[in-house]
């Protein structure tokens, strides 16, 4: 262990610990910008310069090694100067103005610019703020905009990209002032091969990386009185969306969130959890048929469209071993624009279906071609905050409400498919279901949770199989998981999320400047799993309504009507400029 | 009259029929251990500007374990006012090839690779043949002069820009990435080139580690101050009469000395108004020290340092304002990009500078670069930023009444 004393106050840190640890033990705040405690260090904003007895000049402190009897000051008259000084050509480097912009920002409530000019105490600028030059936004994704004037070069974004999701599609070029971060080529985001996770966006500090908004469309929409629009919403956002009211993480708001979007206007509320347990019945019904036969085993699952399109680029040759089940999302498209709209004896032109998802590639996922319009507009649980905000409705004020019937009733096993390995668990839980008979006697697969990013478990079934089931969250790993099963590692079963936690921490999820991510993660995670422990309905292929569903309109899983309107196809993309 | 002093300095030394590497016979015969005492002892101070002692940077490099190690010849020489590595790549090939092979024997590395500045393409020549022939002379390639040691040696042409002349940006650069600095910890001797331990020396350093061997340590060693030994290869321009790379012996002589004797004083007996005595990244030195004795304690006594050995002589022909605003703009445009003070300080230097040069400098602006100057030395990650003020910042202290007059503005 390593004593050292940070602003005067004693510490012991483990060896190899930097002083920016040292001092968060001690309940000193340094100010940083370009530390992420997710991502490797980088060393660039240096803010959180500190000042290092007998050393000649400051010291980054997520740099620093702790050493044996340091005296360390980290607000010192010296460091003060330095970091204002810094602050401000920050500021004099970005496109930043009350009038202009950050009254409109996206990032308004959780600009970590601001958290800075507030930790830091500035009260007075000698630069003149303002970019040199209007560099272009890129438009070109369906899910993600960049805006280059309010980057700070910080490299969050390229390092969460490359280290965490494995795909580097941001990279730094030229130098000096001019030194930006871009694409391959330039050629924007919608042009490489961005997977639309959105781990960038939620990794950024400032507002250069936001969603596609669909706010205005869904507005539209809503008050258009031609209109019938129901919403949909996904199982994340129900533990997350209070965090945008000043809630903690892992709150489970679900009521009053029921209740918040109806007063927003939406004509029905509906669960993507529903169609959760719909994907259930298909995609278990399908690994049953496909580990009985044999057929391109591991399947893996479908409903994270991050990783659809991470696959497509990457492994393309294992196109076949995607389960063809649409995502949940798709599902209750699909389902709404036949099923509900024939019951409700609405034209399905009138229809406007609209998601709220933790993620921003469900964006593109609406948008594929594959996918015919089912939905129309998708909106981040930030977005759905922002409007839900704009028409003054405070989601942690309302009485709770309840699911419009028809598509709002699901089983836990909905519930946890936010969570990392929460597919898989579910599926578990229903293909045991199928082929046994009956129910597994511990319904909790508690090996398939948390937050380990590789994950597997054997559940026995019969005599004579034993489920092989992998999981891996957050596309590096889901890249590793890749690679073993190339090298001939046996699974019946991988579940693989795009997001690292899963669609907790989808890149549409509110972000918590305050917390690390782990922190925010767990506490998600610990929501869903208490939703589900706490119904009574747990087995997706117990779901009332889901069996109605079948017996009134899709026969069975797996039937000829179920495929039509339940499964899609994948598209071979592979890597630009290789 | 100062005269040369010739240790490094010698006539063109470029065919291998006409040299049999006595320094690196030497060397095998001594053994690592003992190469590391012989290099320590001589005082050696590496000469690419930082002044790390070259004996410990082995020791370093030699205890380290790892399969792989490397050895670069930094041979970028971007620093502005510097030339004296060109001479050594030109007219002492062997010297230099010698120094990096008795490094790599020592360190126990099997690649080496020389980084040279793109711009240097008749060097690039020289090399790429003397290495050609050097391989089929078997000094390179398997087995050296029946050795059992085998090494070979790499020639990447640099890509043209000055940060790639620091260690960590080099090792980038190197690996085929964006040249810009990696943040230290990890040293390169410990995790440099692909992760592996990495040594890595200056042109003048491997030359001056070469005529160590040969000539023996206590020589160099007798030669030069107690803290600076030996000569240094200084690079000399500016508004002289002779410029060019000479050799000095440290403290036998000033700069004055150095100006009058070695380069001719000052073009058409103008006036000297100051010296950079380094290369771009150190203080100037003003006319009225330049009694300063060249070595690293006399010019650090003076407020500077040896830096490179690049030496520049500004007379009071030259317009400040001039000077000033080429100064900023050079670092502007070379900062890498990565780090927050170099980034955006250089670039508000540069603007605030270049505007004084039709609108004058006030007190106010003046402080405004001092306070940016100081965070970028402060915070800076490499050596770029920390030091790019240097000469900035000391030129505006020292002439500050004369810019805030506007003597210097149209
Ligand atoms: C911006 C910058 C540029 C540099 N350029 C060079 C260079 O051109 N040549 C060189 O030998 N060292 C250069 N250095 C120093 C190297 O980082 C390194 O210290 C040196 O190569 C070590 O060799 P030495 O110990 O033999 O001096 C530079 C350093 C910085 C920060
Ligand atoms: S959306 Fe995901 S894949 Fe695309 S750039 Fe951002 S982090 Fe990378
Ligand atoms: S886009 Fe955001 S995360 Fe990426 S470098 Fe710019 S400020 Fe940092
Ligand atoms: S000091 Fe300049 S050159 Fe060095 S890392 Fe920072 S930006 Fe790059
Ligand atoms: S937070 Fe340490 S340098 Fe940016």
């Amino acid at each position: 262990m390593i004593n050292l004393t940070v602003d005067n106050k004693e510490v012991t840190v483990e060896p190899n610990s930097t002083i920016l640890e040292a001092a968060s033990k001690v309940n000193v705040n340094i100010p940083t910008l370009c530390f992420s405690d997710d991502l490797t260090v980088y060393g660039g904003c240096r803010l959180c310069v500190v000042e290092v007895e007998g050393s000649d000049r400051l010291r980054p402190a997520c740099n620093t090694r702790a050493r044996e009897g340091m005296e360390v000051k980290t607000h010192s008259p010296r460091v003060r100067e330095v970091r204002k000084t810094l602050f401000e050509l920050i500021i004099a480097s970005h496109d930043i103005s009350c009038e202009l912009n950050c009254l409109i920002c996206n990032r308004q409530n959780s600009c970590q610019l601001k958290d800075v000019a507030e930790d830091i105490g500035i009260s007075r600028m000698c630069l003149t703020p303002g970019a040199d030059e209007e560099r272009e936004s890129d438009h070109s994704s369906h899910s993600v905009v960049r805006e280059p004037n309010k980057c700070i070069n910080c490299a969050r974004c390229i390092r969460k990209c490359e280290e965490i999701q494995g795909v580097g599609v941001f990279a730094q070029a030229s130098r000096g002032p001019e030194t930006k971060v871009t694409t391959f080529k330039d050629r924007g985001m919608g042009n490489v091969e961005c997977t639309n996770c959105g781990q960038c966006v939620v990794s950024c500090p400032t507002g250069a990386l936001h969603e596609v908004y669909h706010m205005d469309q869904v507005w539209e929409s809503l008050y258009d009185e031609q209109k019938h629009v129901i919403v949909q919403t996904a199982p994340s956002v129900r533990v997350a969306l209070a965090e945008s009211f000043g809630e903690e993480p892992g709150t489970i708001a679900t009521g009053q969130m029921v209740a918040a979007l109806r007063r927003l206007g939406f004509d029905r509320v509906f669960d993507t959890n529903f169609t959760a347990d719909l994907t259930i019945m298909e995609e278990a019904t399908e690994v049953v048929n496909r580990v009985t036969n044999n057929d391109n085993l591991p399947v893996l699952t479908s409903c994270s469209p991050g990783w659809i399109k991470y696959i497509e680029h990457f492994y393309p040759d294992y196109l076949q071993h995607l389960s063809s089940a649409k995502s949940p999302q798709q599902m209750f498209g699909a389902v709404a624009k036949t099923y509900y709209a024939e019951n409700a004896g609405i034209d399905p032109e009138d229809l406007v279906v609209v998601s709220i998802m933790p993620c921003t590639a469900k964006k593109f996922e609406a948008s594929r071609p594959e996918m015919n319009d089912d939905v129309d507009y998708v909106l981040t649980t930030r977005e759905a905050a922002r409007m839900l905000k704009s028409v003054g409705v405070d989601v942690c004020n309302l009485e709770p409400e309840k699911y419009d019937e028809m598509l709002g009733v699901s089983s836990g096993a909905g519930d946890i498919f936010g969570a990392s390995g929460g597919v898989m668990e579910a599926a578990v839980r229903t293909a045991y279901n199928m082929i046994t008979g009956v129910n597994l006697q511990e319904i909790e697969v508690t090996p398939v949770r948390g937050l380990e990013g590789l994950k597997s478990a054997e559940i026995p079934v019969t005599d004579d199989l034993t489920l092989k089931v992998g999981v891996a969250h957050g596309l590096n790993n889901a890249g590793i998981m890749m690679e073993k099963i190339k090298a001939g590692e046996e699974f019946h079963f991988v579940e693989m999320m795009a997001c690292p936690g899963g669609c907790i921490s989808g890149g549409g999820q509110p972000i918590n400047t305050e917390r690390s991510w782990r922190e925010v993660r767990e506490k998600r995670i610990a929501g869903l799993y208490d939703i589900d422990e706490n119904k009574e309905l747990r087995l997706s292929h117990e779901n009332p309504k889901i069996q109605k569903l079948y017996e009134e309109f899709l026969q069975e899983p797996g039937s000829s009507k179920a495929h039509k309107l339940l499964h899609t196809e994948y598209v071979t993309r592979g890597v630009p400029g290789t | 009259m100062l005269q040369e002093r010739k240790f490094l300095k010698g006539p063109e030394l470029r065919d291998i029929d006409d040299y049999d590497f006595p320094g690196f016979q030497k060397a095998l015969e001594m053994g690592p251990e003992a190469i590391v005492e012989e290099i320590s002892k001589s005082g050696l101070l590496g000469r690419g500007g930082a002044g790390f002692p070259t004996g410990k940077k082995w020791e370093l490099a030699y205890q380290e374990e790892g399969e792989n190690k490397y050895i670069i010849c930094n041979a970028d020489e971007g620093e502005p006012g510097t030339f004296k590595d060109r001479y050594l790549l030109d007219e002492r090939t062997l010297k230099v090839l010698e120094g990096i092979m008795i490094g790599a024997y020592t360190i126990d590395a099997d690649t080496g690779y020389i980084y040279i500045r793109g711009e240097y393409s008749r060097q690039i020549e020289i090399l790429e043949e003397t290495l050609q022939k050097a391989r089929k002379a078997g000094i390179l390639g398997e087995d050296i002069l029946g050795s059992n040691f085998s090494f070979d040696i790499k020639l990447v042409r640099g890509a043209g820009c000055y940060v790639c002349g620091d260690e960590t940006s080099l090792l980038n650069s190197l690996e085929g990435m964006r040249g810009s600095s990696r943040s230290k910890p990890p040293y390169p001797i410990s995790k440099g080139l692909y992760g592996c331990p990495t040594l890595v020396n200056n042109v003048e350093s491997l030359a001056c580690s070469a005529e160590i061997l040969n000539q023996g340590a206590e020589k160099f060693a007798s030669m030069g101050t107690e803290e600076s030994s030996g000569t240094k290869l200084v690079s000399l321009s500016g508004d002289i009469n002779f410029p060019g790379v000479y050799e000095v012996e440290f403290g036998s002589a000033s700069l004055q000395e150095i100006i009058e004797d070695l380069g001719g004083g000052s073009q058409q007996g103008q006036e000297i108004k100051f010296i950079i005595p380094g290369g771009l990244s150190t203080p100037i030195v003003p006319s009225d020290n330049l009694q300063a004795e060249y070595s690293y304690e006399g010019l650090q006594q003076a407020g500077s340092s040896v830096g490179s050995g690049g030496m520049m002589v500004i007379s009071t022909a030259q317009e400040l304002s001039d000077i000033l605003t080429r100064i900023a703009r050079f670092y502007m445009d070379e900062s890498c990009g990565t780090c927050l003070p170099c980034r955006e300080g250089n670039k508000q230097i540069y603007r605030i500078i270049s505007e004084a040069k039709y609108a004058g400098l006030t007190v106010d602006r003046l402080n405004l670069i001092q306070d940016i100057g100081d965070t970028m030395q402060e915070a800076a990650r490499c050596g770029l930023g920390r030091s790019a003020q240097l000469p900035i910042g000391t030129i505006l202290s020292e002439y500050k009444e004369e810019l805030i007059e506007g003597g210097n503005l149209p």
